[in-house]
C-alpha cells in the first residue's frame, strides 16, 4: 500500500477563505445575520440552539459560511454521494483537549464538546442560477454521547432552523454540463441520521478517520497535511502513526481502479454494511480494510434478498447485468436503491467506474 | 458456417430467410445434441418464457415434434458449455402467435439452462434460444422420458398494466381480484370482468409525496364498498381514497417520517372502522386510527420501543376472535414479537412466554394452520440465515413448538424477505412459498419442494377458476386447475368494517375444518386477495361459519362448492340457515323491460343489485315481486345479485336489449 498523501482542496472552504485572506468578504452582513466578532458559543447543555446563528460559528454573512476562530474547515479524501450536493465540513472542539487516534479506519476518539459541522448546498439552483445553502447538520458530543441536530435554511438564505422532522425540497439545479436536472433532495428526519450514524445503535460520526482524512490539504496559509492541521490546532493529540493506509480519491484516475471503487464503497456502504451496522446481517462488509478480499464486496456471493433471480450474485464476475450491486447503486426505486437513504438520483459517474471495475473482474464465477 | 448447418442445408436455403433465425424458418430436430454458432438470428423470441425479463436482441429457432406423449427435457447444461451463459423459451401455437411452454435461463450449474416439461404426440413445439445474456454460441441437448405429473404448473398471461404492480385485489367491490398498478400520479386498474379478461383503466391522480416502494395496503377506510389504498415509502405513507363510485381518488400525504416496511389495514379497537398499521424500520411502529368519521390520526408506540420491525401480520392465534399481531423483526434488533389483543384496544407483548421470540433475522412470516387442527401455526422465513434457519411453529394452545427439524425447512436454505402461505394445489393443506421455492405441504406439517418455483408476488385470482394465481410485475402467473375442488369466500361487513379485514372463515369438509383469518397485507410487500381461498381436495360439499370481528357469526351449512360465494354481515346473529345451494333462474334473457327472477328459496324482500360487467354498481332495491323493472339500463350485459337475509349471495349474468 503506497503512502502517498493526496492534495485535495476544499472546494467552497478554500474559496471562501481566498476571499477573506484577499479581503474581499461581504461587508453587507444581512440584517437577520448580525454576528459580530466574538467566540463560537458552544454551550453543550443547552444545544441544541433553535437556531444556526446562535453557535457563531460563521462569521459576517451566515451563507458565506466564513468559519470563526477555532472552526476548523476538513475534507475527506472521498466524500459520501450527497444528490450531487456540495459539502462544507467543520470541526469544532473546546480547548484543552483534542481527539485520540484508535486505528486507521475507526472515527476517531473524540473528546466532549466536539461539534462536526457539515453544510450541504447546490449552484446553479433555478431560477437565476444561484447558490442555495439546503441544511447544516451539527453532531456534537456531550457525557461520552453523540447527539445531531439538523438546521434549514431558510430561502432569504439569512438564518438557518432546527428542523428534525425531515422534509423534501423539490428543485431544479444546472450541473456541470450546463444542463437544468430535478432533484426532490431529502433533509433527513432525526431517526433518519440514526440509520447510518451508529453503531451497536450507539450514535457515531461516520466520516473522521484517520483513512480518509490523511491528504494534503489547502489551507489559507498554504498546502498542509490535514492531520497534522488538526494536531497544530490541538485537535488530533501526538502519538497517531504517519504511515496511515488510506483510501483514495475516488475519482482520481490516476489510481488503481480496484483501489477507486474500495474506496467509494468504504465512504458510501461500509457504515450499514459492517458488523455492528443497520445491515449487519447481510454478507457483505465494505470497510476498506476489508475489502482486499474482493469476497467481502460480494464477488460471486449469492444475494439472500431475490430482487430478480437473474441477477445471480451481489457481484457476477464480468457481467453488471447480473450483479446485484451494479443494479442496487444504479436504480432510483427506494426499495432496491443503495444506498438506503442519501441519495435520490443515480451517482452515474461513480456507476460508470464500478461497471468497468465489474465487467473487468475475472475468472468467472463458478456457481 | 454460421450455424454449424451441413453445407448443402444452407444451398437448400438460399433465398429465403437463414434457417434458424426467425420462428418460420425454425429447424425441425429430434432427441440429442445439437451446436448453435452464435446467436445472432433476426427474431428475438416473443413472449418470454423463461425468467429474467425482456433485453435480447436475437434468437435462435427450432421445432420439435414428438411421435408420442413425452417429457422433453431441454438442456444446456453440457461439460462443454462450461462457463457459457444461455436461456431458452419453448412454444407451442403459431410463429406471431405463440404460447408459452415452458422455459429457462440458470437452472443448470452456473448460468445454464435446462427445462423438463411434458410434451403432446403430434403437437409441433418452438424450441427458440434468445442472448438475453451472451450471444456466445453452445451446444444443447433434447431428451425424452416418461411424462411428469406436477401437484401446480402455471401458464403466463400477459397483464398491460404499469407503474409499481404490487398490489391483486379488487377495487370495485364485485369480489373479482384486480390488477392495481400505482405512480406518484396514476393508479391503473385492470378491473376483472365477470366473464374473464380485465377492463383496463387509467385514473390519474394529485401527486403522492410517498410510492409504495416499500409496501402496499388496501382497505375500505370509509366502507363505501371501494377500496382505498396505503403507499409505505421510506418516508411515509401517502393514503390514495376512494370516491364514492371507485372512479377516482384524493390523495392525502402524511408528512410523519416513518421508515415504512409492511403495512395493513386492520380495526385496531375494533370500532368497525378501519386504522391502517405501519412497520417503522428505525423507530417504534406506526399506526393511524381512524376517528369514525375517516379521519386517520397518527400514533407512534404501543407495539414496541425499537426500529427493526419489517413484517407485521394480524392474526388470531389464541381463538378468541380478537386479532393479534406478529412482527418478524431483523437488524441489530432482531426478536421476534407477538402481541395480544386484550379486546379493549390494547395489546401485549407475549411472544417470550409462547416461544415466539426467536432472533432468527426474517423480513415476514407465513401463518396459517398448516396441520387443520383449528389453530394457526407460523412459518418464521428467514431472510439471512446468520442467526438460524427457519423457523416452523406449530401452535399448541399454550404454547408454540418449534417442529422444525424434518419437517422440509430445516434443510432449506432459500432465503428471501418475502414468506406468504395460500394452497395452490388446492388439496386442502395450506402450503408456503418463499425463499425462492413453493414448499407444498403434505398435510402432516411437512413440507416438499415443487419442482415447479414460481416467483413471490401478489397473489389472488385473476381468472375465478378457484386457484391462487400469482402476479410478477406485467405477468400473471395462471395456476392451471388440477381437479381439486375449492370455495371461495368474499366478504361483506355491514357492523364490522366493509371488508371483513379481521374476520375468521371456517370451512368444514370430510378432510377437515380449515381456518382463514382475512389481512390486508402479508408476506412483506405485496397486497394480496382478501378473498379466502379454500382448496378442498376430493370434497363437493362444506359447511362455512364466519366470525365477524362485531361478535357476529353467521353460519351455512352443505354449500356447494367450486365457485366463489359472497357472505353479507347478517344482524340475525346465532341463526344457523340451510344456505342455498341452487342458482337464480331469469327469465326472459335477453330482456326489455321486467326481468323475472326466482330462485331456490322465496327472494321477495331481498336485496338486489345490478352490475356492468366491470363490477360497478347500476342499481340496488328491495325485491318486491318476483320480478325487477330493468327498463332504466342501457342495453347490455349486466350481472343480478339476489342478497339473503343470512349474507349469501347469488348471482347471473342476463343481457338488456
Amino acid at each position: 500500500m503506497s503512502i502517498t498523501r493526496y492534495a485535495r482542496t476544499i472546494l467552497a472552504g478554500s474559496a471562501l477563505l481566498g476571499m477573506v485572506v484577499l479581503g474581499c468578504r461581504k461587508e453587507t452582513p444581512g440584517p437577520d445575520t448580525p454576528i459580530a466578532d466574538g467566540g463560537v458559543q458552544v454551550d453543550l447543555g443547552n444545544m441544541p440552539y433553535s437556531t444556526l446563528s446562535e453557535y457563531r460559528f460563521f462569521l459576517g454573512n451566515m451563507a458565506d459560511r466564513v468559519p470563526n476562530t477555532g472552526v476548523l474547515p476538513y475534507a475527506p479524501i472521498t466524500p459520501l454521494f450527497s444528490d450531487y450536493a456540495h459539502k462544507d465540513r467543520f470541526i469544532w472542539m473546546p480547548s484543552g483537549a483534542g481527539a485520540q487516534y484508535v486505528s486507521d479506519d475507526q472515527v476517531l476518539a473524540f473528546p466532549d464538546g466536539t461539534v462536526l459541522i457539515k453544510d450541504f448546498w447546490f449552484e446553479g439552483v433555478q431560477p437565476g442560477d444561484v447558490r442555495r445553502v439546503l441544511e447544516t447538520r451539527v453532531m456534537f458530543r456531550r457525557n461520552g454521547a453523540w447527539l445531531f441536530a439538523d438546521y434549514v435554511w431558510n430561502d432569504a438564505q439569512t438564518e438557518a432552523f432546527l428542523d428534525l422532522n425531515g422534509s423534501i425540497v423539490p428543485l431544479d439545479r444546472k450541473d456541470a454540463d450546463g444542463v437544468v436536472r430535478h432533484v426532490d433532495y431529502r433533509i433527513p428526519a432525526l431517526a433518519e441520521c440514526h440509520t447510518c450514524h451508529k453503531s451497536d445503535n450507539v450514535a457515531m460520526p461516520i466520516g473522521p478517520k484517520p483513512q480518509n482524512l490523511d491528504m494534503i490539504m489547502s489551507y489559507p496559509e498554504g498546502p498542509m497535511d490535514q492531520l497534522a492541521r488538526w494536531a497544530a490546532e490541538g485537535y488530533l493529540e501526538a502519538g497517531y502513526p504517519l504511515a496511515i493506509q488510506h483510501l483514495v480519491a475516488w475519482d482520481d484516475t490516476t489510481q488503481d481502479l480496484e483501489l477507486r471503487v474500495r474506496s467509494y464503497l468504504d465512504v458510501n456502504c461500509s457504515h450499514c454494511h459492517n458488523e455492528h451496522g443497520h445491515c449487519e446481517y447481510r454478507p457483505m462488509r465494505f470497510a476498506f480494510s476489508r475489502t482486499d478480499d474482493i469476497s467481502n464486496i460480494g464477488v460471486c456471493i449469492e444475494p439472500e434478498e431475490i430482487i430478480d433471480p437473474g441477477w445471480t450474485h451481489i457481484v457476477e464476475a464480468g457481467d453488471t447485468a447480473r450483479s446485484v450491486l451494479f443494479h442496487r447503486i444504479n436504480t432510483t426505486n427506494e426499495a432496491y436503491r443503495m444506498p438506503l437513504m442519501g441519495r435520490t438520483v443515480v451517482h452515474q459517474e461513480a456507476v460508470e467506474m464500478i461497471a468497468r471495475w465489474i465487467e473487468g473482474l475475472n475468472p468467472p464465477c463458478t456457481d | 458456417m454460421k450455424h454449424g448447418l451441413p453445407f448443402l442445408l444452407l444451398l437448400s436455403c438460399a433465398g429465403s430467410a437463414m434457417a434458424q433465425d426467425d420462428c418460420a424458418n425454425a429447424l425441425p430436430i429430434t432427441a440429442g445434441t445439437y451446436n448453435v454458432a452464435a446467436i445472432n438470428g433476426t427474431e428475438v423470441p416473443s413472449p418470454i418464457c423463461a425468467p429474467n425479463g425482456t433485453g435480447a436482441t436475437a434468437g435462435e429457432w427450432y421445432t420439435y415434434t414428438p411421435t408420442a406423449d413425452h417429457s422433453l427435457t431441454v438442456t444446456t447444461d453440457l461439460p462443454t458449455n462450461a462457463g457459457l451463459d444461455t436461456r431458452f423459451h419453448v412454444y407451442h401455437g403459431n410463429c406471431g402467435a405463440l404460447s408459452c411452454v415452458a422455459g429457462d435461463d440458470d437452472s443448470g450449474s452456473g448460468l445454464l439452462s435446462v427445462a423438463t416439461f411434458n410434451v403432446d404426440q403430434g403437437v409441433t413445439y418452438y424450441i427458440a434460444f434468445d442472448n438475453r445474456w451472451s450471444s456466445a454460441g453452445f451446444d444443447f441437448t433434447l431428451i425424452e422420458g416418461n411424462p411428469i405429473v406436477n401437484a401446480v404448473n402455471f401458464t403466463t398471461l400477459s397483464i398491460p398494466t404499469s407503474g409499481t404492480t404490487s398490489c391483486v385485489v379488487d377495487m370495485n367491490g364485485d369480489h373479482l381480484d384486480d390488477v392495481v398498478g400505482v405512480t406518484s400520479t396514476n393508479i391503473n386498474i385492470n378491473y376483472q370482468l365477470v366473464g374473464g379478461g380485465f377492463n383496463n383503466v387509467n385514473i390519474p391522480t394529485v401527486q403522492a409525496t410517498n410510492t409504495p416502494s416499500w409496501s402496499i395496503a388496501a382497505g375500505d377506510i370509509d366502507n363505501n364498498g371501494y377500496n382505498d389504498l396505503l403507499y409505505a415509502s421510506g418516508s411515509g405513507v401517502s393514503f390514495m381514497r376512494a370516491n364514492a363510485n371507485g372512479t377516482g381518488y384524493t390523495t392525502e400525504n402524511r408528512t410523519d417520517y416513518i421508515f415504512c416496511q409492511r403495512s395493513n389495514f386492520v380495526d385496531i379497537n375494533n370500532d368497525g372502522h378501519l386504522d391502517a398499521f405501519v412497520c417503522h424500520d428505525v423507530a417504534p411502529n406506526c399506526y393511524y386510527l381512524n376517528d369514525g368519521n375517516n379521519v386517520l390520526l397518527f400514533n407512534q408506540g404501543g407495539f414496541g420501543t425499537t426500529g427493526g420491525n419489517y413484517g407485521s401480520i394480524w392474526i388470531d392465534y389464541d381463538n378468541d376472535h380478537q386479532i393479534d399481531m406478529f412482527i418478524a423483526k431483523c437488524g441489530s434488533d432482531p426478536v421476534n414479537q407477538l402481541y395480544h389483543n386484550n379486546g379493549n384496544g390494547t395489546f401485549t407483548l407475549i411472544s417470550p412466554s409462547l416461544n415466539m421470540a426467536d432472533n432468527v433475522q426474517t423480513w415476514s412470516s407465513a401463518w396459517g394452520d398448516f396441520d387443520n387442527d383449528g389453530d394457526m401455526d407460523a412459518l418464521v422465513g428467514a431472510s439471512s440465515l446468520g442467526n438460524g434457519g427457519h423457523k416452523l411453529m406449530r401452535n399448541d394452545g399454550t404454547t408454540f413448538t418449534n417442529v422444525s427439524p424434518g419437517s422440509g425447512f430445516d434443510a432449506f436454505n432459500g432465503t428471501s424477505i418475502e414468506w406468504i402461505t395460500r394452497d395452490f394445489d388446492n388439496d386442502g393443506y395450506l402450503d408456503v412459498l418463499g425463499g425462492g421455492k413453493l414448499m407444498l405441504n403434505n398435510g402432516d406439517m411437512t413440507f416438499t419442494q415443487s419442482t415447479v418455483t414460481p416467483t413471490n408476488g401478489p397473489t389472488g385470482d385473476l381468472n375465478n377458476d378457484g386457484f391462487v394465481d400469482i402476479l410478477n410485475g406485467g405477468t400473471a402467473y395462471l395456476n392451471e386447475p388440477n381437479g381439486n375442488h375449492f370455495l371461495t369466500v368474499g366478504l361483506e361487513g355491514t357492523i364490522s368494517n366493509r371488508n371483513g379485514i379481521g374476520a375468521r372463515v371456517e370451512v368444514t369438509s370430510a378432510l377437515g375444518t380449515q381456518i382463514r383469518d382475512i389481512r390486508s397485507g402479508d408476506g412483506f410487500r405485496y397486497m394480496s386477495s382478501l378473498n379466502a381461498h379454500f382448496g378442498l381436495g376430493a370434497d363437493e360439499t362444506a359447511d362455512v361459519v364466519v366470525h365477524w370481528p362485531s361478535g357476529i357469526v353467521n353460519a351455512f351449512t352443505n354449500v356447494a362448492v367450486d365457485t366463489a360465494i359472497t357472505i353479507v354481515e347478517s344482524t340475525a346473529t346465532g341463526v344457523v340457515e340451510p344456505a342455498p345451494t341452487d342458482a337464480l333462474r331469469l327469465f326472459p334473457v335477453p330482456t326489455s323491460n321486467i326481468l323475472y327472477i326466482t330462485g331456490p328459496t322465496e327472494l321477495r324482500g331481498d336485496l338486489v343489485k345490478v352490475l356492468d360487467l366491470t363490477g360497478r354498481e347500476i342499481l340496488r332495491t328491495y325485491l318486491t315481486a318476483d320480478a325487477l323493472d330493468v327498463a332504466s339500463l342501457t342495453a347490455g350485459p349486466y350481472v343480478v345479485q339476489v342478497i339473503y337475509p343470512n349474507g349469501r349471495v347469488l348471482q347471473e349474468r342476463f343481457v338488456k336489449e
